[in-house]
């Protein structure tokens, strides 16, 4: 009986013994943890694909620059890393880079030219597959996309290479500006086994951080590298990535300060966080947009190979009625609590040379939206509340992903909205792999989805006609005179000409209304006040984490 | 050798050790099949269902030509058939495929997340027998008092919660208001610094909610197994019997109740424990654990077909392995019973 209740009493106190024990000891305090929803499955940029491997790869292995957002200007601007400083020849046909010599791998092995002219090699090699194959078109490359390196790559020394620039190609550094590997790891492996290698989990590394340790599915921990050129002694000894997929989780560890920073805090939570005095919440606007789909063409006749307007979606004056039908602000604040801003473009406002201002999105109203519907003969002829044209009513069904709320919430706003001016709309809900599937087979006509913007801005991919090479022009959207502009982007012109052109397409985009633009989605990031220096930009939280300190 | 087993008062069974081989070599090869047919036909569906895996591929900042590449590699340009055939053959010589996610090979990725799930899996149906049983004893003791009715109500309360829930109470009282455990993950940041016995109670700390959880409904299913079992037995005449001619309500229990009111137990814990080495998704979530079931999940909605396989197979070979070791358990304790899996 005594052993009974002396076995009993040990059970009761076990719990209190461990929580002593979880108290964080002086020794490691000097570090941070970040919340994360996903574990990562790789460390090798040559095969990073979700956002968390690319910003933790980053830390790992450096680049020849260092970007860096220039919040005056809205854009990024390179400045040395790797390279040290470099020059352009006069008519930019090709670039010397000099390269730092105090730069080593984690296993002492010194960076020089050698690493950076196989990096690019890998990166292109078909038979790698690396996540950058076939984007390097301004490079010299062969009829497999691989970058003949002889005529690319100058070496000079081992501290200093030139890169040289085929004529009509766009000479810039950033397709110069992946992570380097080192060389002499991954030489002598097979490269169409890179993919599967070992080292791709151990990583030879050459960046502000290495990796300590990496427990599967639990955490991810970078410790200060101390040889490197960017350490100093008051760096965080450690950044320790959190794995947990459950928010609610992470929010309690938030607060509880189990966790010292974390992304996409939603909105319904801020409240409460404002009121823990030991938490800062930092919202960023603009890198992701939710937008309201409408397919251009005609799904059906597109799968016989046909391309012709879509019955409902093919005229602008439809698809601007749609627009102005919808009230954008109600979802905004409602739903958004008023953080995030009304979209009228693909391009946000974060990118301040490139934005035009003078476009302002469309504001609700019925009777514009009634009298552009009526102008392409959209009427109730039946006066059963929903209009019709040539014996066909104007029913749709409208496909959202499930998981998530918001998008959830837009679709029925945008049925409730569209409902008030004749327009009937069936909601469905598709798992957002299916519905992905349906959109590059373009077979359906309307959808609830959101893009999320490169740096530096990119639109070819999702506004150019040729829906052969522009597979993400879900909507389908056809404009010659827009086509022009984007082939323009592409030749080597003067930043102020580029300028005026990406102006120039947010104007025509915004006449031409190709889906119906509703909301830039903040990024909120809720941080632990402790951690002190540190900068919030659209390119990401961690992208400079050495230059945090702790107070 | 031959098994005698009792069939009725009257007539003896005969089950030669040649009879017994033989069924269990019957029941062997419709496993066999019965994976087989199942393994070819999630083969099939995942890939007639919506949804391409290269798609992931396909971005603004990655070349359309990136994601024709890797469906080449992975032969999903090829034909469904040819994609089978290919995939019969390799897993033949033991090879299901690299895991389009991991880049790495499916079974190994697999194995690093069912080691886990068999440890938790394992010390959860123990901790369910256990304390359901223990509690099932405890009240047949206690035949009509106020405790037992109180402790089937209870039990059914606690069966009727669902786990998220459950989880999630948990979590706020012991972890939130009380802070006396972790809220999630399986070991500490400075696990590594500990000792051998400390690493092992960080990590009992650590799963001691997630177990609670994952346990408190089979507890209370086993529970009712058990009570109802024990009810039958103990309403028999032969119990009265013994009863009558003085022998101990301790022995009664014991020799003969426990033995008899046990089978329906062990067949709905072969059942469980099958279940639960396919994944508990939703304990595994909610305490951010790496399980068998948030593996399957992810693999599904990232269309990783060899992974999907490999979930599917190794879900079906513990079911078939967890309902064998019930069976055996079930005759060593009523050799009767060797007589309906031999028919």
């Amino acid at each position: 009986m005594m052993r009974k209740k002396i076995l009993f009493a040990l059970f009761l106190i076990f719990p209190f013994i461990f929580t002593a024990c979880d108290s964080k000891s002086p020794e490691h305090n000097n570090r941070v943890i970040i919340g994360i929803s996903a574990d990562v499955n790789i460390f090798n940029p040559l095969f990073t694909i979700s956002v968390d491997e690319g910003a933790i790869t980053e830390l790992l292995y450096l680049s020849l620059f260092d970007y860096r957002w220039n919040e005056v200007k809205g854009g990024i601007e390179a400045g040395p890393m790797l390279a040290k400083r470099w020059e352009w020849a006069v008519d930019s046909s090709s670039l010397k880079i000099f390269l730092r010599d105090d730069v080593y791998w984690t296993d002492g092995t010194p960076l020089t030219a050698d690493d950076i002219v196989f990096t690019f090699d890998v990166y292109s090699d078909p038979i790698v597959q690396s996540r950058l194959y076939g984007t390097f078109e301004d490079l010299f490359v062969d009829e497999d996309n691989h970058i003949d390196v002889s005529k690319t790559f100058s070496v000079n020394s081992s501290f200093e290479f030139e890169v040289n620039f085929p004529a009509n190609s766009v000479p810039n550094l950033d397709v110069i500006s992946p992570s380097i590997i080192p060389a002499h790891i991954f030489r002598d492996l097979k490269r169409d086994e890179l993919s599967y290698s070992e080292q791709n989990f151990k990583p030879v590394s050459s960046g502000s951080y290495y990796l300590k340790k990496w427990d599967k599915n639990q955490t991810i921990t970078l410790a200060a590298n101390k040889s490197s050129f960017l350490y100093d002694e008051d760096q965080i000894d450690e950044i320790i990535f959190k794995v947990d997929p459950d928010y609610t989780s992470k929010i309690i560890q938030l607060k509880k300060g189990k966790i010292d920073l974390l992304e996409l805090v939603k909105v319904e939570d801020i409240e409460e966080l404002k009121s823990n005095s030991e938490l800062k919440i930092v919202p960023v606007i603009g890198r992701e947009y939710d937008y309201l789909g409408l397919n251009n063409i005609d799904a059906d006749a597109y799968s016989n190979g046909e391309v012709v307007p879509n019955k409902y979606f093919g005229s602008g004056n439809v698809r601007e009625a749609i627009t102005y039908a919808i009230n954008r602000e109600e979802i905004l604040n409602e739903r958004l609590l008023g953080y995030g801003e009304i979209a009228a473009t693909p391009v946000s406002s974060i990118f301040k040379s490139v934005f035009n201002d003078n476009v302002k999105p469309y504001q609700q109203n019925i009777t514009k939206a009634k009298n552009l519907l009526a102008s392409e003969g959209w009427d109730d002829v039946d006066q059963d509340g929903i209009l019709e044209k040539e014996n066909e009513e104007f029913s749709f069904t409208l496909y959202y992903p499930s998981g998530n709320p918001l998008r959830e919430f837009a679709s029925m706003r945008v049925q409730n909205n569209l409902k008030a001016v004749g327009i009937d709309i069936k909601l469905e809900v598709v798992e957002l792999g299916t519905l992905i599937e349906f959109l590059f087979e373009r077979k359906i006509n309307a959808w609830m989805l959101g893009w999320y913007i490169p740096i530096p801005v990119e639109l070819k991919p999702y506004w150019y006609s040729d829906l052969e090479s522009t597979p993400l022009n879900f909507a389908n959207y056809r404009n010659v005179k827009v086509d022009s502009l984007l082939d323009l982007l592409q030749t080597n012109i003067p930043a102020e000409k580029r300028t005026e052109i990406i102006k120039t397409f947010q104007k025509m985009i915004h006449d031409d209304e190709p889906v119906s633009f509703l909301y830039w989605v903040p990024n909120i990031c809720v941080y632990n006040k402790r951690i002190a220096k540190i900068n919030i930009t659209p390119l990401g939280t961690v992208s400079h984490c050495w230059e945090w300190r702790l107070q | 050798m031959e098994i005698a087993i009792k069939n009725s008062p009257e007539k003896l069974f005969i089950a030669t050790e040649k009879q017994t081989g033989k069924a269990f070599a019957k029941r062997f090869l419709t496993s066999l099949i019965t994976l087989f047919l199942l393994v070819s036909l999630i083969f099939v569906f995942v890939r007639l269902s919506p949804g391409d895996p290269t798609k992931k591929y396909v971005s603004a900042q990655l070349s359309p030509e990136l994601s024709q590449k890797i469906s080449e590699k992975f032969m999903l340009d090829k034909p469904v058939i040819e994609q089978y055939f290919a995939f019969l053959l390799n897993s033949v010589k033991g090879d299901l495929g690299v895991s389009y996610n991991f880049r790495q090979p499916v079974m190994k990725v697999v194995w690093e997340y069912f080691s886990f799930t068999l440890v938790f899996s394992t010390l959860s149906i123990f901790l369910q027998i256990i304390f359901s049983f223990s509690l099932a004893i405890f009240v047949a003791r206690r035949k009509n008092t106020f405790l037992n009715k109180a402790v089937s109500d209870f039990s059914l309360f606690i069966y009727s919660i669902p786990s998220f829930v459950l989880g999630v109470f948990l979590i706020y009282l012991f972890s939130v208001v009380l802070n006396l455990f972790p809220i999630s993950g399986l070991k500490s940041l400075d696990y590594d610094s500990f000792s051998f016995w400390g690493k092992i109670l960080d990590q009992a700390w650590h799963l001691a909610l997630p177990l609670i959880t994952l346990s408190a409904a089979g507890t209370a299913m086993f529970y009712k197994y058990i009570k109802e079992g024990m009810d039958d037995v103990l309403h028999q005449s032969y119990i009265l019997n013994l009863r009558s001619s003085g022998v101990k309500e301790k022995v009664i229990l014991k020799k003969h109740v426990i033995p008899n009111a046990i089978s329906p137990l062990i067949s709905v814990a072969g059942i469980e424990l099958g279940v639960l080495l396919g994944g508990a998704l939703i304990t595994e979530v909610i305490f951010s654990l790496p399980g068998m079931g948030r593996l399957t999940v992810n693999s599904i909605l990232t269309r990783d077909y060899p992974l999907i396989i490999g979930c599917v197979l190794t879900a079906g070979i513990v079911m078939i392995i967890a309902n064998y070791l019930a069976d055996i358990i079930k005759i060593k304790f009523d050799k009767r019973l060797l007589k309906g899996l031999l028919n």
